[in-house]
């Protein structure tokens, strides 16, 4: 009796140890798949600055800024300005003062036909309408800058080639030539004479201004971009420019 | 019983070496794979170093014809300057030679005028002296102007 009671609990020990380890044996291996997803991203080109260039090459910062040559009665001068729209443009009432003609080009040197110009009284600001579409025009900004802000100037310097100038906000004043109602903002963006009307941009591209003058030490004076606004909203604030 | 044993265990190692070839054979088809995949991302990241390489000469050959653009726009915008200045300077010299054409006839009839005075006045006696008066009058007044025009003139072009 004790023989066949120790062969069950041998077997039953065995059975169980027999019935256990199936349950440890290694499953077979499943399909090798036939394409594999790489879990990692795809190397890509880089992109850098590709938003903003048009297909030639240009940004949008230079693509709206214009040359302007102000044909007067006995005498000759340049200054700059931005469009605003497909077929207006804003500059310096100063850049368009005493004038038989004006001519408008473009970044890439197209010669733009004129159809109107009309000046503010109440700020240093002009707009001229053209015949012909400007190439790209920005935004105005929601805001003023404040004290710090970096702004960017793009124009035509002493009537050379378009450049690019950068610098900050330095705060405001009233302005010092008087031409300007309220507030003119003041900036350390180079510009020289032919920088007028030159359209000064921050971060976002936006313009927050207008340049209209420097000072004896060297900074930058914009019309803001709400006085712009301010007199863009009111019809009556622009008279039509007669000719020399 | 132990031959039931026997057989369980016949089994399993019957299966554990099919399992064990099965895994030798997929480890072997992963390992053909990845050395599939290696040559083909290297092939890739040849050709990606090859466009790559493409794109940065055609970014600078892009900013060196964006340069160009610029500055032949600022050569014409030059030339428009000059050309304009030139065409003002060519009207200023226009307005003068036709000034000048003025002033020279001025005093030409003023000479002419003295010169018909003088005779009258040679021969006074032929002659009312009030009309000789007033004659030399005329004479004064067209020389003063012919003066004053050819005065304005050299201040003119003293300029």
């Amino acid at each position: 009796m004790r023989s066949a009671g120790w062969r069950q609990a041998v077997a039953a020990t065995a059975a169980g140890l027999l019935l256990g380890g199936c349950a440890a044996l290694p499953e077979m291996p499943p399909a090798v798949p036939e394409d594999i997803v790489p879990t990692l991203a795809a190397p890509s080109l880089s992109a850098e600055g590709s938003d903003q260039l048009s297909p030639d090459g240009f940004d949008a910062v230079q693509r709206m800024a214009v040359r302007i040559r102000n044909v007067g009665c006995d005498a000759l001068s340049t200054g700059s300005g931005f469009a605003v729209d497909e077929h207006t443009l804003i500059t310096n009432r100063h850049v368009v003062a005493d004038s038989s003609a004006l001519q408008v080009s473009t970044y890439d040197g197209r010669d733009l036909d004129v159809s109107a110009a009309s000046t503010a009284a109440l700020a240093d600001l002009a707009v001229v309408r053209t015949e012909d579409p400007l190439p790209s025009f920005p935004r105005l900004a929601d805001d003023d800058p404040e004290q710090g802000d970096e702004v960017t100037v793009v124009g035509y310097p002493a009537g050379g080639r378009l450049t690019v100038t950068a610098g900050s906000v330095i705060g405001t004043t009233t302005d010092p030539l008087h031409e300007n109602l309220g507030e003119v903002l003041v900036t350390d963006a180079p510009v020289e004479p032919g920088s007028s009307g030159s359209a000064a941009l921050d971060e976002a591209g936006d313009v927050i201004g207008v340049v209209y003058a420097k000072t004896t030490d060297g900074r930058s004076l914009l019309v803001p971009q709400s006085t712009l606004r301010g007199m863009l909203d009111d019809a009556s604030a622009f008279t039509t420019l007669e000719p020399c | 019983m132990l031959a039931l044993l026997l057989l369980g265990a016949i089994a399993v190692a019957g299966y554990l070496w099919q399992a064990t070839t099965a895994w030798e054979e997929h480890a072997a088809r992963w390992e053909s794979d990845a050395h599939a995949y290696a040559e083909e991302v290297a092939v890739l990241r040849s050709e990606l170093d090859g466009v790559t390489a493409e794109l940065v000469a055609a970014r600078e050959q892009l900013d060196t014809a964006t340069a160009r653009i610029t500055d032949l726009a600022d050569e014409k915008a030059q030339l428009g300057d000059e050309n304009v200045a030139s065409q003002q300077y060519l009207d200023y010299q226009r307005r003068v030679s036709e000034a000048a054409g003025v002033v020279a006839t001025a005093l030409g009839q003023c000479t002419a005028a003295q010169s018909q005075l003088i005779g009258y006045l040679e021969d006074r006696d032929s002659y009312d002296p009030d009309d000789l008066e007033r004659f030399a009058s005329d004479v004064e007044g067209l020389c003063d102007e012919a003066n004053d025009a050819n005065t304005q003139l050299q201040q003119e072009l003293a300029q």
